[in-house]
């Protein structure tokens, strides 16, 4: 009989593990950790009633890309997890993120087709596609509406060129000298977008990088001017830390920020009447310039339980989960069924900002934020370059000289 | 045969007792340390199987020009770190070493920077050195005043020398810095200082906010050194680091001192000795063994220095800052970027053979004393 009844118990646990299948999905700690545990609460356990999987977000609150790299080489990676577009291409390019192609053409509610075109782009390598993009943030023009009426200045608009909207800039600039039009965060994760607008591409023909192509140097001159001029000054001469915290510190009339904006807003200068435009075209060659900013979901091609963790992934994208995060202001959905959103019609900033910066991810010369197999290194030489320009401490010549003696020693390594 | 077994037992005992100690320092020290020592010698990104190249990573970190920068920075942070504060450490003990009123308390604030986290004090630091920060504020103020701490500085000396000659004329035994005297002086100099702002004889100067760009710069200081000279974040790191870590030396120092037979003293008191002599020959000399430890241990900290170039992050320009620790990580852990794992592991076993020469250079220098005590 004792034996009868061990021997039962073990073919019922046999049978659970066989049917039940745990999903894990890691993420980023904060902000990210309400939402997803509300998603999953709301839509992924609905859904899988019944199925046998059960998912548990995993958030990490820590540097994620190093968590995930860790953990992918150690084996205890979960089946689902964040990828970032500007750290994706070293996963993926390493093979253990799983190509999603087949689960596509097997799958009824996920297509890539749905999804934005230059964002699915983003994420394929060789052909094949790795990550389903859940969300995109592009650059826009924010700016307190304040400061410019009380200069009498017209607010930053959609057909501003980068003449128009540093004559506002310079007027606003003029009211007192603590005032300032723009933040100048001396990053390319800003500057970036205006150097695409003048026509520059990160790598030429070669795979190479010229710093002294002419569109660089002009959008270069143009963004450090404004710190000589005092049109514009770098946040951390005015003891912040990034442009939208000079912009929420109502010393600065202007910052180029993504839809992140809208809650730093809320949180820090909830008070601040703000408006969005899209970025200033240039001049002559009449094109914005944009940076997407985008992170995916990835799958773990070490997983055990893939064909779960699809159902979970169409489930984490599916159209009722966007509208539901577009709503709520957290992300810009990527769905392209989204973009005639109601949502995006209200007259409220917040919707206002969240549109503008929808848009800005299909007008213009628009790449994605990442730097290929040099990554994060790649930048570093320019924004150092942008730092000591605007902080007096070289010209624009020695301190492009510089960083591309500093590229040219990346790309030849 | 009980016997026996004693023995054995006896014998086996510190192994047992060692055992848990050894098995971690296996584990995580002695089988990670052949992992990287087979790293170096391979290309290795954390995914794909590890490929043999023999020599070549360590050929490579050479012509690094980060790793060049890196070295020179690590050892002159070395360098300077390691002698400025062995002396400040020794300094401060002598002063705490004294039998004064309340001296508990100035032991336990001079050992407060080194109870504070490193991140903690880094963050605070990051403050005080910005553009607008504190120290350049302070430098603003102090030249704006600048002729009025003169004038105070000068009376408070002007008073202080005429009391001292005027009694050493009278014949009366004195000392060259009497305290009472200074008391006077300070208080006189002060009042002269007030006294002259007050009615109008000096005013403080109007001078331009002091703009010092301490971190975010590629500048070097001091100019005379040429190559030699260190970028001035460095400088800043330099600073913050004497200042956590002087304060733990000074503790050593203070055992040290009180180790000190009072005999020395005495005897030394009787041949006429004072102040300086005091400390040269019986002070340095005995506390040798002491700073055989101080040295050594400051070394290996000053070379492995990484959390405060890490917590600078971008603020700094990375090759004014770059370290040899921190270069191991930036290959190990890039920034978007596939690990180097051969790189780093080169790198590091060239920290450790580098660390290790050093180690036993200064061993030589400062002699066999140390090494018995």
């Amino acid at each position: 009989m004792k034996r009868l009844s061990i021997a039962l118990v073990v073919v019922l646990l046999v049978a659970c593990a066989a049917s039940a299948q745990h999903i894990r999905i890691g993420g980023f700690g904060g902000n990210d950790t309400v939402i997803v545990e509300e998603m999953i609460e709301l839509f992924v356990r609905p859904a899988l009633e019944g199925t046998g999987i059960t998912v548990q977000y995993e958030p990490i609150s820590d540097d994620f890309q190093r968590y995930i790299v860790n953990a992918l080489s150690a084996g205890t990676a979960p089946d689902l997890f964040y990828m970032d577009i500007f750290w994706a291409g070293s996963l993926i390019r390493s093979g253990v993120v799983e190509p999603l192609d087949e689960y596509f053409a097997k799958s009824e509610v996920l297509k890539p087709e749905y999804f934005i075109p230059s964002l699915v782009e983003a994420f394929t390598y060789e052909g094949k596609i790795y990550g389903v993009p859940k969300d995109f943030n592009t650059l826009a023009v924010f700016y307190n509406k304040d400061l410019f009426d009380y200069a009498g200045v017209e607010y930053p608009s959609n057909d501003d060129t980068w003449d128009t909207f540093y004559a506002k800039l310079e007027k606003v600039a003029a009211i007192d000298p603590n005032i300032y039009g723009l933040a100048l965060q001396p990053e390319f994760a800003r500057f970036g977008a205006l150097a695409y607008a003048a026509g520059f591409t990160p790598f030429n023909a070669d795979g190479k990088t010229d710093l002294f192509d002419p569109a660089f140097v002009e959008a270069f001159k143009w963004y450090t001017g404004m710190a000589e001029t005092g049109v514009g000054v770098m946040p951390q001469d005015i003891s912040q830390g990034w442009g939208g915290g000079a912009l929420a510190s109502e010393q600065v009339a202007v910052a180029l920020e993504g839809a992140w904006m809208v809650g730093a807003i809320k949180g820090d200068a909830p008070n601040m009447q703000y408006g969005t435009a899209l970025m200033p075209k240039h001049p002559q060659t009449g094109q914005r310039g944009n940076l997407i900013f985008t992170v995916a979901w990835g799958m773990n091609a070490a997983s055990p339980n893939k064909e779960a963790a699809f159902k979970v992934m169409e489930i984490l994208t599916s159209e009722e989960v966007q509208q539901w995060v577009l709503e709520r202001g957290l992300a810009i959905p990527s769905r392209q069924a989204l973009a005639d959103n109601p949502y995006f019609q209200q007259d409220h900033a917040e919707a206002q900002a969240n549109y503008t910066v929808f848009l800005g991810a299909s007008d213009g010369n628009v790449l994605p934020f990442h730097f290929g197999e040099y990554g994060g290194e790649w930048m570093d030489p320019i924004n150092q370059a942008l730092s000591a320009v605007m902080s007096k401490q070289a010209t624009v010549e020695e301190a492009l000289r510089e960083a591309q003696a500093q590229l040219d020693a990346l790309m030849g390594r | 045969m009980r016997r026996a077994s004693s023995k054995v037992g006896e014998k086996l005992a510190p192994y047992v007792l060692l055992a848990p100690f050894l098995f971690t320092l296996i584990v995580f020290f002695g089988y990670a340390f052949v992992r990287v020592v087979y790293f170096s010698f391979t290309t290795y990104d954390l995914f794909s199987k590890p490929e043999w190249v023999g020599l070549k990573n360590y050929v490579n970190i050479f012509r690094d020009l980060d790793f060049t920068r890196a070295m020179k920075n690590s050892l002159t942070f070395m360098v300077v770190v390691t002698t400025a504060q062995t002396i400040i450490a020794l300094l401060l003990a002598l002063l705490l070493n004294q039998k004064v009123r309340g001296i508990r308390f100035f032991r336990a604030a001079y050992y407060m920077p080194s109870v504070a986290s490193s991140v903690v004090v880094t963050l605070i630091f990051i403050w005080f050195f910005q553009r607008r920060g504190v120290l350049n504020f302070v430098i603003t103020k102090f030249k704006e005043y600048q002729a009025i701490i003169l004038l105070f500085l000068f009376a408070a000396a002007a008073i202080h020398i005429v009391l001292v000659v005027w009694e050493k004329l009278r014949r009366r035994p004195v000392s060259v810095f009497e305290p009472n005297f200074m008391f006077l002086g300070v208080l006189i100099g002060f009042i002269v200082a007030f006294g002259a702002v007050r009615f109008g004889f000096l005013v403080p100067r109007e001078v331009p906010p002091v703009d010092i760009i301490w971190f975010n710069t590629t500048k070097t200081w001091p100019d005379f050194l040429g190559s030699l000279a260190f970028p001035i974040p460095l400088g800043a790191i330099m600073l913050f680091n004497i200042w956590t870590t002087a304060p733990t030396f000074m503790l050593l120092y203070l055992a040290g001192l009180q180790d000190i037979p009072r005999e020395l003293y005495e005897a030394a008191a009787v041949d006429g000795a004072e102040g300086w002599h005091i400390i040269l020959h019986i002070i340095v000399p005995q506390l040798k063994p002491i700073t055989f430890l101080v040295v050594t241990m400051g070394l290996i900290g000053t070379l492995q220095m990484f959390d405060q170039v890490a917590i600078l992050g971008s603020q700094a320009p990375r090759s004014s800052v770059i370290t040899l620790a921190y270069y191991i990580y930036s290959n190990l852990f890039p920034s978007s970027a596939v690990p180097r794992v051969g790189m780093a592991s080169a790198a590091a076993m060239f920290l450790a053979l580098l660390t290790f020469i050093i180690v036993y250079a200064q061993r030589k220098v400062l002699g066999e004393e140390g090494e018995n005590a």
